[in-house]
């Protein structure tokens, strides 16, 4: 019955059940029936029978009305319910405009907290979630070989073995990427290319735009060198042109295009153009790590199963080739994991911190809106006495909430927009920012955060305001009394505020800290001040043993060294913190040449060119460096780093000693080449990251190793002037020795900063989190305490006409404020002590648990709390006792 | 019910409550009894085909319903024409009245007559 009251009406009008309201309707037109032809003499039975008669089928009848009255009652429901909402909406908007500074504060909140996940999700989702764009994604896996410290690429050797032996794998591939020259285009060009083995295009099948793939008969040494092409490079650097015939690509290799990939295709990352890599000899020893390896799984075999078939194979090689082989096992991985890898946990985190942060926003609304809602209550109370239900009140105090959710996300999602674009420069290169965007997912996920929202912050100040008596809540409103029970509330709300502000503070203060760590390493050389220019010579017109690529090389560096402002110029065939590069076995003299041990003895492998180590700001710490006298006609001589000397030579002077890079540069016995002898030690730095270990390191001179060595190198300068203004000398003095000769140019702090992009990403985007949760925790503090305070008006006005000093008011008021915040801090210390540990693989030289961050993190919020609570006390004490007392 | 009585045409049903009604608010009861006086008795009407036709009515709002106490001292639901409905007579009577002029000329035209 209850169910029929409409909410809106006083219940005078109240409607029938259905059935009953057929049923008497029909009984009443048989009565009246009756009673008239018993009238005209009829008896009973039958007026009765003659009545039943001529009314028809009374059942069916019934059954009809019934259904369309059910029909019509619904449909009239429905538009009561419409009527309601609209109405709702309209007060929504009402009250909100009326209310603008908190209507503000409410969805600048919310658009922070909104905006924030959103734009974390967005980058979840375009680099984690989103399917590789290949077909059955799921199946693709790139293939590790496992060492004994750690796993790496699989040998070329192996790869040919696993590609032929496994059947766990439809296809697999070993392929190599790197940045090579093209010329003959407007400018000389520096592209991504991919050098593929035969099953590239079954692990990636792909139907090309224009022309055809490479065939098998391609893939072989000698074979006549064809490429495919990016469809962009087609369009921007071919032309379009509709016919390949004739259509070749001149710089590192002279090839032949014989097609065109469709648009999107971008495996590896960023590659432009694709050729056979059986077109380079292949070192076929079994522990030279050159190339990466993807495979694709045969359906419905998991990575595991694979890896486990794989191990099997390279066991059953192992003895074959002992000692000359390292294998233990082989890693298989979903290769969007692979791919992701280093930034898949922070991102994560960052989402997650995200998501805190909206906790925090959301509890910092609630407390507001439930501070709205209490000075509201007198308003509400009357329309509860004029019979608006409770359920109809808290109807509206969710509309309202809702009004604020949805343009919460709405200016939510513009700031997300916002936020992508700010962070896409800062991403490091491993995050596809290109394929991140707002789309409808995301759109989805925001409105779907805005309706948590509602329900978080609107249904609890609902039920509070809705539950309340009606007769306490008018006597609450008249007397303007903050409650015990809602102070409560609010404490919570503050305190689960503080606490979440104090965990993403104290994480965003470890990363800082950590950064700050990591840049104060010591690098070894001096970055400040110098010019990193890369150039690779185009092998069409320096093939790898020409004498020509010294004779740049020599040319470049006679020119540079004049040019105003210059210092130092020297080249190296790879700078520090871009990655090992080539890395080999030596031999030291008079130790024996262990096979079986060599890879203990594994060291860098470093050409350099000019006067290198002073470019660099690297003191030679012992004897020297190379000079011009160091030619192909001299002494053999090399430097090592202080890694090196420390591991071989223990104690020892390294100076005199002699060394080979066994097997760097032939793939035939060490025998033939020549001793080295150690003219210098200089400081060690590192390669692959500023946090990895130290690597031994050895250098030698260009001249005195095979020319194809110092084909592609970075040239440091070191200028007296700020480094940006040397830029176009030295583009000029490269393009004046050979116009065809591609030029990248950075300052050296440039390219330290990019090493550690990483890093300073998850360091801004915490950090901005952090601050920002700061900032809404003092509004929330102010906003509560400041209303708590008003509420209390009347009752200071009382303690000071009794004698209250304005200190003991002042005192009253941050007790209070402490009662909230004390216990937030504390929960904020354990949840720091639990969250930072996720943070645990992102610190560096900090530990996790680090009492000085969290002192800071919880002295900051501390702090600022007193700050939001001082603010009303200083007012509350202003109030003069008898406007207070006066005050309703 | 024999041979000389009209069977109702489909659609006027309507068209004969909301006139029924126009007179005034009226129970099932009594509609039923006018249609019935009116039509001298000349008209197939089942009684109880008034009612769905009454809900139909009242679910295109074109009439109302309410319980109210009858003459008789009982509770009757009885309807009042809306607004709407009152549009809605005029336009309906309006395209009968056009229906069978129409009707009856073409009825009564002679072979030739219509050319003139």
């Amino acid at each position: 019955m209850s169910r029929e009251f409409d909410d809106e009406r006083l219940p005078l009008s109240r409607t029938r059940p259905v059935a009953d309201d057929v049923r008497r309707e029909l009984e009443f037109h048989l009565d009246q029936r009756i009673a008239e032809l018993m009238e005209r003499g009829m008896t009973r039975e039958r007026a009765t029978a003659e009545a039943r008669a001529s009314f028809g089928d009374a059942a069916a009848v019934e059954a009809e009305c019934r259904a369309i009255e059910r029909r019509r009652r619904a449909s009239v429901r429905r538009a009561d319910r419409l009527g309601t909402l609209w109405q709702d909406l309209v007060v929504g908007f009402r009250v909100l405009r009326k209310n603008p500074g908190f209507t503000l504060t409410a969805i600048v909140t919310l658009a922070l907290g909104t905006g924030a996940v959103a734009a974390m999700f967005s980058i979840v989702n375009g680099v984690l979630l989103r399917p590789l764009p290949y077909p059955e994604p799921d199946r693709l896996v790139a293939i590790e070989e496992r060492h004994e410290n750690g796993s790496g690429s699989v040998t070329w050797a192996n790869f040919l073995d696993l590609e032929a032996r496994a059947r766990s794998f439809s296809a697999m591939t070993s392929y190599g990427a790197w940045t090579a020259t093209v010329i003959g285009t407007a400018q000389p060009l520096r592209v991504r290319t991919g050098a593929i083995s035969a099953g590239f295009f079954r692990v990636f099948p792909v139907r090309p735009a224009l022309g055809r793939l490479p065939v098998p008969e391609e893939h072989r040494l000698g074979a006549s060198p064809v490429a495919v092409v990016s469809h962009e490079f087609w369009r921007d650097h071919l032309g379009s042109p509709g016919s390949l015939e004739n259509v070749r690509v001149k710089g590192s290799w002279d090839v032949q295009v014989v097609g065109v990939l469709p648009p999107g295709f971008d495996f590896p990352d960023h590659t432009q153009l694709w050729w056979p890599i059986e077109l380079m000899e292949q070192s076929l020893s079994r522990t030279s790590h050159n190339w990466e390896t993807v495979g694709r799984l045969r359906a419905g075999i998991a990575p595991e199963a694979a890896g486990r078939e794989l191990d099997q194979i390279l066991a059953s090689l192992g003895p074959q080739y002992e000692p000359n082989f390292d294998a233990t096992g082989a890693v298989v991985t979903g290769l969007q994991t692979a791919q992701t890898g280093p930034m898949q946990q922070p991102l994560l985190i960052l989402l997650a911190a995200a998501g805190v942060f909206l906790l925090a926003a959301c509890s910092n609304l609630a407390s507001g809106i439930l501070a709205r809602g209490t000075a509201r209550l007198g308003e509400l109370t009357v329309r509860s006495a004029l019979g608006a239900t409770r359920t109809r009140l808290a109807r509206q105090l969710l509309t309202e909430s809702a009004l604020l959710a949805l343009s919460g996300a709405a200016a939510g999602l513009l700031l997300a927009g916002l936020l992508l674009r700010v962070l896409t420069p800062l991403a490091p290169a491993d995050v596809r920012m290109d394929r991140v965007g707002i789309d409808g997912w995301v759109a989805a996920f925001a409105v779907g955060l805005a309706g948590l929202a509602t329900l978080l912050f609107g249904l609890f100040p609902a039920l509070r305001l809705s539950s309340a008596s009606t007769v306490t809540a008018l006597r609450e409103a008249a007397v303007g009394m903050a409650s015990g029970r809602r102070m409560r509330i609010w404490n919570l709300l503050v305190a689960a505020e503080v606490a979440l502000a104090v965990a993403l503070l104290s994480g965003s203060v470890l990363l800082i800290k950590s950064f700050g760590r990591v840049m104060e390493t010591d690098l070894g050389f001096e970055p400040e001040g110098a010019v990193a220019l890369a150039v690779d010579l185009p092998s069409v017109n320096y093939p790898g043993r020409s004498p020509r690529i010294s004779a740049f090389h020599l040319a470049a560096l006679e020119r540079i060294a004049v040019l105003p402002g210059v210092l130092a110029a020297g080249f190296v065939n790879r700078p520090p913190l871009q990655g090992n590069g080539p890395t080999g076995a030596m031999v030291v003299e008079g130790k024996p040449f262990d096979p079986s041990g060599r890879f203990t003895g594994y060291a860098i492998y470093r050409v350099i060119g000019g006067d290198y180590f002073r470019a660099m700001g690297m003191r030679v710490l012992k004897g020297r460096g190379f000079g011009p006298g160091d030619d192909i006609s001299a002494p053999k001589v090399a430097v090592v780093d202080q890694a090196f000397a420390e591991r071989e030579w223990p104690g020892q002077d390294p100076l005199g000693k002699r060394v080979k890079p066994a097997g760097m540069d032939s793939n035939s016995e060490d025998e033939r080449e020549p001793w080295f002898t150690v003219v210098g030690v200089v400081p060690s730095v590192r390669s692959s990251g500023m946090t990895d270990q130290v690597r031994p390191t050895y250098y030698f001179d260009h001249r005195q190793r095979p020319p194809y060595r110092s084909a592609s190198v970075t040239y440091a300068v070191r200028t007296s002037s700020a480094p940006g203004e040397s830029f176009a000398a030295l583009r000029r003095v490269i393009r004046e020795v050979d116009p065809e000769v591609p030029v990248v140019l950075q300052t050296m702090p440039q390219l330290v900063s990019r090493t550690v992009a990483d890093r300073r990403f998850t360091m801004l985007v915490l950090g901005t989190f952090g601050a920002l949760a700061l900032l809404l925790a003092i509004v929330g503090i102010y906003g509560v305490v400041s209303y708590a305070v008003a509420q209390r008006t009347r009752e200071i006005g009382v303690r000071r006409a009794l004698g209250a000093t304005p200190g003991r008011v002042r005192t009253l008021v941050l007790r209070s404020t402490l009662a909230a915040v004390v216990p937030g801090l504390v929960l904020g210390a354990l949840l720091t002590l639990v969250s930072s540990r996720a943070l645990g693989a992102f610190l560096y030289g900090v530990s996790p648990f680090d009492p000085p961050t969290l002192a800071i993190a919880v002295g900051a919020l501390g702090a600022a709390a007193l700050v939001a609570g001082l603010v009303p006390a200083w007012r509350a004490v202003r109030v003069d006792p008898l406007i207070a007392m006066r005050s309703e | 019910m024999t041979d000389k009585q009209l069977r109702l045409l489909k659609g006027t049903f309507d068209v004969l409550i909301l006139k029924t009604l126009s007179w005034g608010p009226a129970h099932g009861y009594a509609i039923s009894r006018w249609l019935r006086e009116c039509s001298g008795d000349e008209l197939i009407i089942e009684e109880g085909a008034l009612y769905p036709a009454l809900r139909r009515l009242e679910e295109r709002d074109w009439i109302e319903a309410e319980w109210k106490l009858s003459d008789s001292g009982r509770e009757a639901r009885v309807y009042r024409l809306t607004r709407a409905g009152h549009r809605a007579l005029e336009r309906e009577v309006t395209a009968w009245r056009r229906y069978i002029t129409v009707f009856t000329r073409v009825l009564e035209a002679r072979p030739g007559a219509a050319r003139s």
